[in-house]
């Protein structure tokens, strides 16, 4: 039983089909007016039925005021970090501090180097990510004044200069499964994003990939509760029980106050493309999981 | 003295400053504001002070409607040209199609060294960038089939490559910042555009470059005139005359003047972030430049779009492409345009159209029409939604009209409730205008059908029962005859061509305005049951009873396909109530409801608008013919509900749909308009397969079928004309097409041939004979 405490979160995994063009913009502006708190995309840049997802979010910034965005996660192999960093910058800059950094390792790696990227193993493209974000905290650090030196494996930065600063201070959320890039996660990260459906036994296998974060946090010497503890979910509303996620607004919510008392998850990301679903979601369930949780924590 | 004929056009060239990112973003909208056609921001990714600019770029599309965009210029180096592809082509598509994309080998290597960019030798700098034209221009070409595999000196697509795509929305114009004569070649040879700033050019640079860039061309079998020449330029507005464009609005005209008539400049880029100087060279500059260029260039400053020769070289025989009127020629598609793939087809029907003409206005149908009129012999597709069944919106080597442009949607007259609507618009964007004022226009079964085809037909919709056909709604249109005349059709101008538009009016012109006084409709019931059709031919006589005695608010369509293995035979029963009182609903519901077993049921109040959201807006690829059969019922008699099930059961049908009509569509005289079929109380449509096999059984049926509903047959046997309009209407429809359209331009959708042997002169009181036609009379 672990519960970090942190305030809830409620957000939209949508994908970002390349037809209809706008399914994705009217999609994000509907999370907005119903009160979601994040929107996130996929990025799969090999796929060409998908909008190229950055350009998809500057444009989706642009088109809202008040939701936060983010990749989920982005595909750091076929995007390079230190231009990456600045592009991050400059949308919170843009979007008046609206902007995360969702990120992953990468996986696919036929249709990584089918585009040009470099094929990696695993523990490889955990190295990467590394020294990615190391390259990244680095260029928005503008407290220091010398470039920006890092000689990685993967990355080479040579005396690169330092800012924009993001308008304010960018989370770095990584997706992530395997226990090694967990324990990265819990070094150097601000929250982790993983999926449900690719939870190994469901919801317990959260508590596993918690210890791995934990302990690495606690060898970096953070605190747990520096990172937070978000999941992608996704499910059916429907007026009879089903099964996890399937079922009245309610039964929502109470197996989502139990991941969050349980496991510690705070953000819950929900694959919709649908306004309906999206707004049962935000106006349904978040209230209840919201009211639930808070009764729950102050008992 | 080279001149390239390219439409004048203005841009800014504003500073991406990090440090007030908002203020980039404003002066792009003054930029729209005051006319400029593009807008433009440098690229140095090493360089904090400046923002991103593709972010930035894609952020100001978000926040604008109409100026172009484009980088000025991107730094390939710290860019992969697989990504930046892909990036392009989604922001061309996010931005309806706004986005040039503006290319540099990279300056400053040191700086992209830092980065973690690769320090490339200017000439290997040069082969970069051909590479990754290469690779650009393959992720945009969907025409073939296959993954892109790559294995340049620089760059790689390795393994099994990536599949191309998305294609660009439009031709995105690859502009190539240069001033080296290498890379003047590779423009010549590859570009699109070359782009320079004035102020880094020495006298007699830009003839000298020029003259390279043609040379380049010329030898690599292009056109000089395909590449524009973007000129950069940096001034202030004074009083006193102080140097090049340093001076009064009049100094920097006479500083310019020069660059437009003598150096063949197409675009004029003022880098400035001062919005004095951006406003006062729009208000004195820009206006006065244009009209230098209409006095003294060839094309004025409209000038001439001319294709890439890689492009040109995908035209078709017979027709004079170059012939097109500067009206359509800005946003006709040629099959070797990016664009082809998604105008080729309809969504029924796979096509290899010759040119696709997309008029957007009255006299660009004017002037599509004469040019389809220079070719008479190739076939003439009229599109607007490109749904078209019988209406072939797509052809082989032919001409397309398409109007889809048109697509306005305008109260004329709130008290009447009319209404005046563009034949481009679709149902269901006709629904979601006419909602908020608490109306609707019944229209078809599907959101994403164009207006055009479907009011020129008859319209069977969801409230047909009670509000008839979409055409009854009609009072007035606006449309272009085969000679090129404009024509108002109404009850009092040109009655006989206002009968004829409303049944057949794809024979008599192109319509490119319809007035309808459209009904009060609020909220209405709407129902989707799927139910058991084990026992199909009893479910279609009940369904066929209970529609014809239930009162005239409800309106029901019954879809059937065969059985999956395994799965028991089901239909799908969609009913509209025009009310919105949940005992009304479900008294009109109830019989329906137990008609058979029901596996699902969903019964909601909402409006007609979320009903005809039905249509995902993507672009038609269909490939192929559809196979299509259509008939109009007196009523399902167990005779013809047997021959049916026995088609569902045989699979000779795929899917079978029947409507229901009757009610409002039969308060409508039969000699009212040239749909004249108006006792049928459902029409039916088979979809198969097999062509041979579906007409087979569908001739069999004939004796059943009072006529036939054009919009839903594909058969093009002669007889058909005869099923979709009985002897009398046929006879006036003839006449009249010899009068309208003599020599038959428009002959693709049920044409009715004007030469044809004359059919007796009908009696006066034909329209009754109509009525009382006997079984068989047809078959």
């Amino acid at each position: 039983m672990t519960d970090y405490g942190h305030e809830l979160q409620f957000g939209a995994f949508i994908t970002p089909t390349a037809q209809p063009i706008r399914h994705a913009v009217d999609l994000a502006i509907v999370a907005e007016q119903v009160g979601l708190d994040l929107v996130t995309l996929q990025d799969h840049p090999y796929q060409p039925r998908y909008h190229d997802t950055w350009t998809l979010l500057s444009y989706i910034a642009a088109q809202t005021e008040r939701i936060r965005l983010s990749g989920n996660v982005l595909n750091l192999p076929l995007r390079q970090p230190a231009v990456l960093a600045r592009a991050a910058a400059s949308l919170d800059l843009l979007s008046g501090g609206r902007f995360e950094m969702g990120i992953g390792a990468g996986g696919f790696w036929d249709a990584i180097e089918g585009m040009g990227g470099r094929r990696l193993t695993p523990g490889q493209s955990i190295d990467a990510l590394d020294e990615a974000i190391t390259i990244m905290r680095a260029l928005w650090d503008t407290s220091v004044r010398s470039g920006v030196r890092i000689s990685g494996e993967h990355y080479q930065v040579s005396g690169a200069k330092r800012g924009p600063a993001p308008a304010h201070e960018i989370g770095i959320w990584i997706g992530a499964y395997k226990p090694r890039i967990l324990r990265l996660t819990g070094r150097v990260a601000d929250g982790w994003m993983p999926s449900l459906s690719y939870l190994p036994g469901g919801p317990a296998a959260l508590a596993e990939m918690n210890s791995h974060i934990d302990a690495g946090a606690a060898a970096a010497g953070r605190e747990p509760q520096a990172i937070r503890r978000m999941l992608n979910i996704g499910g059916q509303f429907s007026a009879e029980g089903g099964g996890l996620l399937v079922g009245p607004p309610q039964q929502w919510a109470d197996e989502l106050s139990d991941l969050t008392l349980q496991y510690g998850i705070s953000t819950f990301i929900l694959t919709a493309d649908d306004a309906g679903t999206m707004q049962l979601f935000a106006e349904e369930v978040a209230p209840r999981v919201r009211e639930q949780v808070a009764a729950a924590r102050s008992r | 003295m080279p001149t390239y004929d390219h439409r004048l056009e203005f841009g800014t060239f504003l500073t991406p400053s990090s440090s007030d990112p908002q203020q980039v973003v404003r002066l792009a909208q003054v930029s729209e504001r005051l006319g400029y056609d593009l807008v433009t921001v440098q690229d140095h990714p090493a360089n904090p002070a400046l923002l991103d600019a593709w972010t930035l770029l894609a952020w100001i599309a978000g926040a604008t409607e109409r100026i172009h965009l484009s980088a000025n210029v991107l730094n390939l180096p710290l860019r992969d040209p697989a990504m930046l592809a892909r990036a392009a082509a989604s922001l061309d598509a996010l931005s309806g199609e706004r986005v040039a994309l503006g290319l540099g080998a990279g300056a400053v290597p040191e700086a992209i060294a830092a980065m973690g960019g690769r320090r490339l030798a200017p000439g290997a700098a040069v082969d970069a960038l051909g590479e990754a034209l290469d690779i650009i221009e393959r992720l945009w070409d969907t025409s073939g089939r296959g993954n892109v595999t790559y294995h340049g000196a620089h760059y790689r697509l390795a393994g099994s490559g990536t599949p191309p795509g998305p294609a660009p929305r439009h031709t995105i114009p690859v502009w190539i910042g240069a001033q080296q004569p290498r890379m003047l070649r590779l423009i010549g040879r590859r570009a699109d555009g070359w782009i320079v700033s004035h102020f880094s050019l020495q006298p007699g640079d830009l003839r000298r470059s020029n003259a390279t860039i043609d040379a380049a061309a010329r030898a690599a079998g292009r056109d000089p005139r395909e590449i524009r020449r973007l000129l950069n330029i940096l001034g202030v507005f004074s009083e006193q005359r102080e140097g090049f464009l340093h001076g009064s609005a009049a100094d920097w005209i006479a500083d310019l003047t020069p660059l437009l008539l003598e150096e063949g400049i197409g675009t004029f880029i003022l880098m400035s972030d001062d919005e004095a100087t951006i406003t006062r060279f729009a208000a004195d500059v820009a206006p006065a430049l244009r009209a230098l260029a209409d006095a003294a260039l060839a094309h004025g400053a409209v000038g001439q779009r001319v294709r890439r020769a890689a492009a040109r070289a995908q035209r078709m025989e017979g027709i004079d492409y170059d012939g097109l009127p500067t009206s359509l020629a800005q946003h006709a598609v040629e099959p070797g345009d990016v664009s082809y793939q998604r105008h080729r087809a309809g969504y029924m029907r796979g096509g290899s159209p010759g040119l696709i003409l997309r008029a957007g206005s009255t006299q660009e149908v004017v002037d599509a029409v004469a040019f389809a009129q220079r070719h008479r012999d190739l076939p003439l597709s009229v599109r607007s939604g490109g749904h078209g069944i019988s209406g072939r919106s797509t052809n082989r080597g032919g001409l397309i009209l398409d109007v889809g442009r048109m697509n306005n949607i305008e109260v004329l007259d709130e008290a009447q409730r009319l209404v005046r609507i563009g034949p481009g618009a679709r149902w269901m964007d006709v629904a979601r205008e006419l909602e908020p004022h608490g109306w609707a226009l019944t229209s078809g079964d599907y959101g994403g059908v164009g207006v055009g085809g479907l009011a020129t037909a008859a319209g069977i919709g969801f409230m047909a029962r009670q509000h008839g056909l979409t055409i009854d709604h009609l009072v007035g249109v606006e449309l272009v005859l085969a000679d090129g005349s404009v024509a108002r059709a109404s009850a009092t101008e040109n009655p006989d061509l206002f009968w004829a538009v409303r049944g057949a009016g794809a024979n008599f012109g192109i319509v490119t305005a319809f007035d309808f006084v459209v009904d009060a409709v609020g909220e209405v019931g709407w129902a989707h049951f799927v139910v058991d059709a084990s026992n199909l031919r009893e479910l279609l006589v009940q369904w066929g009873h209970i529609v014809e005695t239930s009162p005239r608010d409800m309106t029901s369509f019954l879809l059937t396909t065969p059985a999956r293995r395994g799965q028991p035979t089901v239909a799908h029963i969609m009913t509209m109530v025009d009310s919105n009182d949940p005992e009304t609903i479900i008294e009109r519901l109830t019989p329906l409801a137990r008609i058979a077993p029901l596996y699902t049921q969903q019964v909601q109040i909402l409006s007609y608008a979320e009903v005809m959201a039905n249509a995902a807006d993507v672009d038609h690829g269909a490939v192929g013919e559809p196979v299509g059969r259509s008939g109009l019922l007196r009523h399902i008699t167990p005779e013809f509900a047997t021959a049916a099930s026995w088609m569902v059961m045989n699979r000779d049908i795929y899917w079978l749909q029947f409507r229901a009509m009757g009610g409002a569509t039969s308060d409508v005289p039969a000699d009212a308009t040239a749909f004249a079929w108006r006792d049928a109380q459902f029409n039916v449509v088979g979809f198969g397969a097999n062509r041979e096999r579906l007409n087979q059984e569908w001739d069999a049926l004939a004796h059943h079928l009072e006529g036939t509903y054009l919009s839903f047959e594909t058969d093009q046997r002669p007889e058909r004309l005869h099923d979709a309009f009985p002897p009398p209407t046929l006879g006036r429809l003839r006449s009249l097409k010899r009068r309208y359209d003599p020599t038959n331009l428009f002959r693709d959708n049920f044409n009715i041939d004007p030469n044809a042997a004359d059919l007796p002169t009908p009696a006066p009181d034909a329209a009754v004979v109509v009525g009382t036609l006997q079984e068989g009379a047809l078959a």
